[in-house]
């Protein structure tokens, strides 16, 4: 890595300023707090993925000592909401639509007593035809899930992640479980198909993978009836949007909803507003405070993991490696709500390799099961295991190096992505450079039953306008306020950024993170956009603090502004140390004098125009045991073009867990339903979680294409590095074995299969 | 995750907690280290409204050999086998198991007597206590009684411990000269627990194998010897060959369960890639 000399803070290593409270267990998370008078709301789950509620018997319930309500959909202020996506659920209406959907919710005074109350409701259901799989969702045999269509009335959460043409669906289009098709299309592609010299064909498949946040869901919701006002407590990554999809559930003014933004256990795109707007409906109706805490089985069974995927690819290249053509339909399992990502996913499949002729057909289809979400760069590893294992299979049936392939045929700035848009500068060679010149490419050896697999990956990255305050005050310390939500060690990376400006030391700046109703505006934190939105705002204000301190100190000094500097959080006349002032003492200067500037305060908001893509190369070494198919990751590259480090720790910290990321949809994760919709993984006990105990080493490697954008340089960091794992080690384990597994996760008896299939 | 309400005794001696026990009939459940016990309750599948904690109770503790056999007190937790110098001397191959159960939050609290109480499908301990042999010793009002370890286990979470009774302690074999066992385990990939566990012990006499047992565990409903394999090794050298000849038969006739996580041909398979690791491991430690 570069040294940067040009920075005091910036580019520099520094620990994370909450770090000593989540290590010490102090820090306040949402399932901690305790109001006076607070109940806990516990809900009832459907045990059926789609069935007709006949009845609902609360007696039982209500003698349960310590119950004090047992509260239906008609009971909330939400009961005349359309129902069209997972918020809008609260509670179900009549028919439940995946096994999961809150029914009933159970309100106590303990979560002990909320709990016995919630066994003791009964209710009886009539089963309905159930939609489990997304290929039969579409044959003319299927039920139609929304016959009528989808209620109208929502908003799409999915705009969050990347600041990219989606694509867009032609027309109206008759009521249908494919409900929506994303195509983009250019050149000829069957007459490049037939001109080329070898053609590779094949179906990728990805499950339901789960984000696995440790802290699952939580919310407290307190009313003040008075008032006619709501404040609500929650662990989620976008307040602001909470904020606004409560309002509008509830049917409040947004000035009367107040989130306040807690610390996040974890995230990873699931925490955009699932419970917040039923525990607000709840305490609504119940005129107290009331906390819901979801358990791991409800958090897997109730909230929003990111779609299967099925991907049909066909891609059809020259001898020398040209691509010629990439043919694919894409189709993805929304859950019983739209959740598309289609448009990305084919945006990434068809948008690392310089290709003339592209079809792209992206099917989102509707099933029987909880609504999609995103998870980290959502859609981007299953387009990245598809396309990266068949470009591995190209450079083995050409008989080229794979990287070198990689770097005749990998897009630059001005190439296409899948959708026909041009990308902007682009790290992707750079990276598979660095790879190349690393000693573990170097000098890879492979033993028996050992392997290398390589693979790049890309995310766009959003943007969001954002806005911050900063003002130095008498007691010397600097303060800035943000109205982000940090999940990722962003205030520390905005530390960094104040510090650098105002040449101060970086725990002399505090970080005060507002709520909807003190937090200056901030897009939510996902789409890898928080720092690379948010720093460009807490930049500008600090930058006019700078202003104001060195005017204050100038009128003070009787000297011109551009005869004083400041360094060391001093200011002082060039040449005359005895000139010299605090910021601090500067501030308290300015907060007693009449006329002048007035206290040191600065306002700065950004709002950029461009986003700045983030790529990667993966390099895995595995092992394949040949008797039982298990796979064990052995070393591991991670290189990553992030623009400008502003804190190299931390990107190396979202680079080490969106490799574990990475590794658990190669290896382990998935959700499995059956053919009734049932969730067969509904725990830690079911569901692969990968530990520590099975990670490799990691080995990473920051490339800094800076951003001709970004403020200093900066790229989104926080999603690429999940995306090309899984088609990393795939292609290890077909270097290793000989067998190419195209369904995720490579679990030891797939492997087997395939072993036993290939002799 | 709540357990539904109950009444808790802590015990202070075996005498006390089996009184408890026989007062409360079949509403009293006794809990070890609860790491089988307090999950199922829980999840409201077992409500018990007394829960005897035998956690506790002195009698229960102690590892000690007499003569030629290892007796380890039902209440001694994995953590405390697995490091304990006298158990890895005399039958390290429980020390080796007790040492990989679960995670160490796990060790720290689950008991021997618990695990061979509970007879989890997918426990590891029971395949190791059907291959080394010996018995567990039991106590009821009426006094003691012993059960031999081919005689322990019923059927799926049944052992032939008869309610009321409670185990005292688990009385191995100690390994001698010329003798070896080994425990190979495909984990659950979420869980831990043994998919398929194999355990084998074995004596190498003259450069041939005089006695062997082998058991399986996680493949099927309850842990089970496999005479076919055993048979087939007696008399041989105990080579690599002869592993792979005696295992294939390995889990030819026992009943399995198959999930999402492995289906029953997966299962099938892997006992005898397992059972011929744990025949390799044991007999290269019979001969060292
Ligand atoms: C996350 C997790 C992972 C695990 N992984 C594994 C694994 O990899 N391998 C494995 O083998 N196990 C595993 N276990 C189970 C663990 O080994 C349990 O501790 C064990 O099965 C039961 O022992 P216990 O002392 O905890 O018994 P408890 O849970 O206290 O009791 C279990 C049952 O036995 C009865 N009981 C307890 N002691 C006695 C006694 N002395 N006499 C008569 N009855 C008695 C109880 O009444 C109860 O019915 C795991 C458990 C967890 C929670």
């Amino acid at each position: 890595m570069t040294a940067k000399k040009e920075y005091k803070s910036l580019g520099k290593r520094h620990k994370i300023i909450d770090g000593p409270e989540k290590l010490s267990g102090s820090a306040q998370y949402t399932g901690d707090m305790r109001l006076p008078g607070m109940l806990y709301g516990r809900p009832v789950l459907s045990p059926y993925a789609h069935a007709k509620i006949t009845c609902i018997d609360r007696t039982a319930a209500m003698a349960v000592p310590g119950v004090v309500a047992v509260l239906t959909a008609a009971d909330l202020p939400t009961k005349d909401r359309p129902v069209n996506s997972r918020g809008s659920a609260v509670l179900a209406h009549d028919v439940v639509l995946f096994r999961g959907h809150p029914v009933v919710v159970v309100v106590a005074t303990s979560e002990a007593a909320a709990k016995d109350g919630a066994d003791a409701v009964l209710i009886d259901y009539e089963p309905l035809p159930v939609v489990a799989d997304m290929e039969s969702a579409t044959l003319p045999s299927a039920p139609v899930i929304w016959p009528n269509g989808l209620p109208k009335d929502g908003m799409d959460l999915t705009a969050a992640h990347a600041a990219v043409d989606k694509g867009a669906d032609e027309g109206h289009r008759e009521p249908s479980n494919l409900h929506e098709e994303t195509k983009f299309n250019r050149g000829d592609v069957d007459a490049a198909i037939k001109n080329a010299d070898i053609v590779i064909t094949r179906r990728y498949t990805t499950p339901i993978v789960h984000q696995g946040y440790l802290e699952p869901h939580a919310v407290v919701a307190d009313p003040h009836m008075m008032r006619g006002e709501l404040t609500v407590y929650t662990s989620t990554q976008g307040q602001f949007g909470v904020r606004d999809e409560i309002a509008r559930l509830l049917s409040m003014p947004k000035s009367k909803v107040r989130v306040v933004p807690m610390v996040v256990g974890g995230a990873f795109g699931a925490k955009y507003g699932i419970l917040d707007p039923l525990v607000a409906a709840v305490a609504w109706a119940v005129r107290r405070p009331v906390k819901m805490v979801l358990t791991r089985s409800e958090d897997f069974l109730s909230t929003t993991p990111t779609p299967a995927t099925i991907i049909d690819l066909t891609i059809a290249a020259k001898k020398d490696g040209t691509l010629l053509a990439l043919d694919a339909v894409a189709t993805l399992d929304n859950g019983v709500f739209p959740f598309t990502i289609g448009g990305i996913l084919g945006i990434l499949l068809g948008g690392y390799y310089k290709c003339d002729n592209v079809r792209i057909l992206c099917r989102e289809v509707l099933t029987h099961k909880p609504q999609g979400g995103a998870y980290r760069a959502p859609g981007a590893p299953s387009a990245t295991f598809a396309i990266e294992s068949s470009i591995d299979e190209l450079a083995i049936q050409l008989g080229r190096d794979p990287l070198e392939l990689r770097m005749q045929i990998g897009v630059d700035e001005g190439d296409r992505m899948g959708n026909g848009d041009k990308w902007p500068n682009i790290g992707l060679k750079a990276c598979l450079m660095a790879v190349q010149n690393h000693e573990m490419w170097k000098t890879r050896t492979t033993e028996a039953n050992t392997g290398w697999g390589l693979a790049v990956g890309g995310w766009p990255c959003g943007m969001s306008p954002a806005a911050s305050v900063c003002r130095v005050d008498s007691d010397g310390a600097v303060r800035i306020h943000v109205g982000s939500v940090d999940i990722s060690g962003v205030n520390s990376s905005l530390v960094l950024v104040a510090a650098e400006i105002l040449d101060i030391s970086p725990d002399r700046i505090q970080l005060i993170q507002g709520d909807t109703l003190t937090g200056q505006r901030a897009g939510p934190s996902g789409g890898s956009q928080t720092t690379y939105s948010v720093s460009g705002a807490v930049a500008a204000a600090a930058t006019a603090v700078r202003t104001k301190l060195l005017e204050t100190a100038a009128d003070h000094f009787e000297a011109s502004p551009a005869d004083l500097e400041l360094v060391n959080g001093v200011v002082s006349v060039k040449g005359f140390p005895d000139k010299a002032m605090e910021i601090g003492a500067i501030a308290e200067l300015a907060e007693n004098k009449s006329g002048g500037n007035g206290p040191i305060v600065g306002e700065g908001t950004s709002a950029v125009s461009e986003n700045a893509p983030g790529f990667v190369a993966h390099l895995a070494k595995v092992h394949v045991d040949p008797d039982t198919g298990h796979v064990t990751p052995l070393r591991y590259l991670a290189v990553q073009d992030v623009g400008f480090a502003l804190n190299p720790m931390l990107v190396e910290g979202q680079i080490h867990g969106g490799v574990a990321q990475g590794l658990g949809w190669a290896l382990h994760e998935a959700m499995i339903y059956d053919e009734y919709g049932q969730l067969l993984t509904a725990s830690f006990m079911d569901y692969d979680l990968p530990g520590f105990e099975v990670m490799p080493d990691i080995d990473v490697v920051l490339v800094e294409n800076k951003s001709p954008f970004g403020p200093f340089g900066a790229r989104g960091i926080g999603e690429p590095p999940i995306t090309a794992g899984a088609a990393a080690v795939a292609n290890a384990v077909r270097n290793a074995v000989g067998a190419r597994v195209t369904d995720l996760p490579l679990r030891a008896e797939r492997v087997w299969r395939a072993l036993h299939d290939s002799k | 995750m709540i357990p539904a309400a109950f009444e808790y005794v802590k015990a202070s001696s075996v005498a006390q907690a089996i009184a408890l026990l026989n007062q409360h009939g079949e509403d009293a459940k006794v809990i070890a280290g609860g790491h089988s016990l307090l999950p199922a309750m829980k999840l409201r599948l077992s409500q018990p409204a007394v829960l005897i904690d035998i956690a506790a109770v002195a009698e229960l503790k102690g590892i000690k050999i007499n003569g030629g056999t290892l007796t380890i007190g039902a209440g001694e937790t994995y953590h405390a086998i697995a490091t304990s110098s006298t158990v890895k001397n005399a039958c390290p191959v429980i020390a080796a198991c007790t040492g990989q159960i679960g995670d160490i939050q796990v060790r720290n609290a689950g008991t021997i007597g618990g695990a061979l109480a509970h007879a989890d499908p997918a426990a590891d301990l029971t395949a190791v206590f059907l291959a080394i042999g010996g018995t567990v010793t039991v106590q009821n009002a009426g006094g003691t009684r012993t059960i031999a370890a081919d005689d322990m286990f019923v059927s799926m979470l049944m052992t032939s411990l008869e309610s009321g009774e409670l185990i005292t302690a688990v009385n191995v074999p100690v390994m001698s000269k010329g003798q070896g066992a080994s425990y190979a385990k495909l984990k659950h990939p979420a869980s831990r627990y043994a998919i398929v566990g194999v355990a084998a012990s074995v004596t190498v006499a003259n450069g041939v194998v005089s006695a062997c047992r082998v058991a399986v565990t996680g493949a099927g409903p309850q842990a089970v010897r496999q005479p076919s394999v055993e048979k087939a090794l007696m008399g041989t050298a105990g080579d690599a060959a002869a592993i792979k000849a005696a295992c294939a038969s390995a889990g030819a006739d026992m009943e399995y369960l198959g999930d999402i996580h492995a289906s029953e041909d997966y299962r099938r398979a892997m006992v005898k890639v397992y059972a011929a690791r744990a025949l390799t491991d044991a007999i290269a430690a019979a001969r060292a």
